[in-house]
């Protein structure tokens, strides 16, 4: 039909959009900013994506808000991902942006750039506290002409198990951190032992992250400073050939996560471990109805190496276009340091960013296991990379889906990894 | 859909006795043979075409925790909670909302597009003004315009007239005959009308109004109700429209709200997602099934001439 639209498409073309905003050259200026006005009745917009479950923790932060501050009132607004970030580019061309959005690190640079955000460190110490925050998270939402965004929480790559679904193979659990043989030697046991229905973990070659904890153990970055590819095409066809071994024998065969996708292996209780986010732990148990799930520490073939980092997920940030800044800063404010919001959300936005809020946040149970987690990888944690290079998303998203494909049988290693620079060469704009 | 009929000419063998008889009595079985093979086929396509609807009524019933162990058709441990949980409401919006909202756009959507369409058809048909043919075209050209190139410029109108987050953006288009395929569709319809009927009214002293109201309407019932359907099915499975103007979560039609209970970034209730999705197609599917025989009609008559 006429109307059958994809979703995807739009994307590109609102993207397109938004990059013309740049050559018409959309900037803010540089003014001193005002005090906030205790007396003027103030609308602000605000939207954030989620669940119903993050909406309803939203509501009350926002009620905690309009009565510390009863001139400010806030609409919110929320959908899911996907669709959240089309309607922003609509938006973002269309000159409406929301005052005060949640915002993802893989859109900063692209937003930022552009001047549709408000410069925020025209507010640090005068709407905006940071001294709770910690200065390499702080930093994250810094590109070269500010900082636009301030995260609100963290997470770190990490491996999790499910020690129901592993006590019923009799393996012994991993114990995090040593080598990748040891770790191979544990999916291959839990493979055996699962006699085909229950396998050790998944191909640890398909996510960009799997190559860049591995670049990051020999001292390296996924992108250069320049904000190119740091990796040559014949390195890439050899990391993925070095899973070849675990997807022949080990791993869950990727038609299987197919059939369950958007489940991932772990979430189907079909796979023993996985490596994520240390902030998926929700949704892991969510997903697989298990009692309890442990977090560890992902292998190193270099200890000494700070191989790991602290990963900022989300943010928030206001608009460039916003006509009342410093209730937007305010709210900003609010959300980051807030103990109250601390103790309404736990650690549903991430670990807390900041002491205040966490100190609200009453950390317990899965939460209180993701932040000892945090605690105790201290050691690996170096510096983050660089704010991600416009267009990341895709990068990203290509790799994975190549990587998929690599264990499908679809293609080969040496052809993905040429695919995959083709694409990120459009991507990058080489 | 029509039933069939066993054809009265083919004698059919009514004593099993005489089935060991060769000769002119297996002829008929011979011709249904092809016809019972007809239908084992079309009823075998049919369930490889409803599974999916099947698995979404089946899985509706699936704790969450199911969703990624178990793909079977049957749940294995059955529960009603998804539709608890989703007649609960979303975010402390009533379900119910979502119903009205989707509701008020579509009802809103058909009667817009059948006033307008239908008058912008007459004029385009039966009315010679200046840069009628060039307009003609123009609106044909709009049917090769992609929706996307639309967004943005149609995006800033709005903003700029104030009417985001409000159904206007969704709904004023419809009453003024954008959809230029409902236009195009009536026009074809009424160039098959005899023109002698308008003359005859004509005579009667009838200005276009009157012809308009009194004799092309009723004549082009078909095509109206084709429009309408469509209208319908289009407007309550639109998606992109409000998610761009629409911003209070009160004001969301159904296909915002079925993806509410997703979050692939934190946790996903697939459950209450495919409960709410089997509710929302209710209304659709009874939409379809009330007046599919006029669609049907319609479809039928538009070749018929006079």
């Amino acid at each position: 039909m006429f109307r059958t639209l994809t979703r995807r498409t739009l994307t590109g073309v609102a993207a397109l959009a938004a990059t013309g905003l740049v050559l018409t050259g959309c900037g803010g200026g540089g003014n001193e900013p005002a005090a906030l006005d205790t007396e003027e009745q103030i609308t602000l917009n605000y939207t954030f994506w989620g669940n119903d479950d993050r909406a309803a923790r939203y509501d009350k932060a926002i009620a905690a808000f309009e009565e510390e501050y009863p001139n400010i009132t806030i609409n919110d607004t929320f959908t899911d991902y996907p669709s959240y970030w089309e309607k922003r580019q609509t938006e973002a061309a269309g000159g409406g942006l929301p005052d005060v959005m949640q915002f993802d690190y893989t859109y900063l640079r692209q937003y930022g750039d552009n001047g549709l955000l408000l410069n925020l460190e025209d507010y640090f110490g005068n709407g905006v506290t940071t001294d709770a925050i910690d200065e390499t998270l702080l930093a994250t939402g810094t590109l070269e002409d500010g900082t636009f965004a301030i995260p609100t929480g963290y997470s770190a790559w990490s491996v999790f198990q499910n020690p129901g679904l592993l006590a019923d193979t009799g393996v012994e659990p991993y114990e995090g951190g040593t080598s990748w043989e040891d770790y191979d030697a544990y999916m291959a046991a839990v493979t055996e032992a699962g006699g085909g229905t229950v396998y050790g973990g998944t191909d640890t070659t398909q996510r960009i992250q799997d190559l860049e904890l591995k670049l990051r153990q020999q001292g390296r970055e996924l992108f250069t400073e320049e904000g190119e590819l740091n990796f040559t095409q014949e390195e890439l066809a050899e990391h993925w050939t070095e899973g070849q071994e675990n997807r022949d024998s080990v791993t869950v065969p990727q038609s299987k996560l197919e059939e369950i996708n958007p489940v991932s292996g772990f979430g189907g209780s079909i796979t023993t471990s996985e490596m994520s986010w240390s902030n998926f732990l929700g949704g892991y148990l969510g997903d697989s109805g298990a009692e309890e799930i442990t977090i560890v520490a992902p292998p190193t073939s270099n200890p000494d190496e700070k191989d790991l980092y602290r990963k900022v997920g989300l943010m928030q940030a206001a608009s460039a276009q916003t006509e009342h800044p410093e209730a937007a800063a305010a709210f900003v404010d609010f959300l980051i340091n807030s103990p109250e919001v601390g103790e309404i959300f736990g650690a549903t936005l991430g670990i807390p960013a900041s002491e205040t809020q966490l100190e609200g946040a009453n950390l317990e149970g899965p939460d209180q296991a993701v932040k000892d987690y945090l605690d105790s990888i201290e050691d690996r944690i170096g510096d983050a990379p660089a704010a991600p290079v416009n267009g990341f998303g895709a990068i990203e998203q290509t790799f994975w889906d190549l990587g998929k494909s690599i264990g499908l049988g679809a293609v080969t290693p040496e052809d993905a990894a040429k695919q995959f620079f083709d694409e990120a060469a459009v991507t990058l704009g080489n | 859909m029509t039933t069939i009929e066993s054809n009265p000419a083919v004698p059919v063998p009514v004593d099993p006795d005489h089935r060991r008889q060769s000769g002119p009595r297996r002829r008929p079985m011979r011709r249904h043979l092809p016809t019972a093979l007809w239908i084992v086929g079309i009823l075998a396509l049919t369930a490889v075409v409803l599974y999916p609807l099947l698995w979404m009524f089946s899985a509706s019933f699936k704790p969450n925790a199911e969703f990624g162990s178990n793909q079977g058709l049957l749940p294995e441990n059955p529960t009603f909670d998804n539709f608890v949980k989703v007649m609960q409401g979303i975010a402390g919006i009533p379900t119910w909302k979502f119903f009205l909202n989707s509701l008020i756009l579509a009802i809103g959507a058909v009667i817009g597009t059948v006033i307008s369409s239908s008058m912008a058809a007459y004029a385009f048909s039966r009315i010679t003004f200046k840069g009628s043919k060039i307009l003609f075209a123009a609106m044909i050209g709009t049917l090769l315009l992609p929706f996307h190139v639309l967004i943005i410029p149609q995006y800033i109108i709005f903003r700029n007239l104030g009417l985001i987050d409000t159904f206007w953006p969704l709904l004023a288009g419809k009453f003024l005959a954008t959809e230029a395929f409902f236009v195009f569709l009536m026009v074809q319809f009424i160039r098959n009308l005899p023109r002698e009927l308008d003359e005859a009214a004509r005579i009667d002293g009838c200005g276009h109004g009157r012809i308009f109201l009194s004799i092309t309407l009723p004549l082009i019932k078909p095509a109206l109700i084709t429009s309408s359907i469509f209208a319908f099915i289009w407007s309550w499975n639109d998606f992109l429209g409000p998610l761009l103007y629409l911003n209070s979560p009160d004001k969301y039609p159904l296909p915002l709200a079925l993806n509410i209970f997703n979050d692939q970034t934190s946790t996903s209730d697939y459950g209450a997602t495919i409960a709410i999705s089997v509710l929302a197609l209710l209304p659709v599917m009874l939409f379809f099934i009330i007046f599919q025989r006029f669609l049907v009609d319609g479809v039928a008559t538009q070749g018929l001439k006079g």
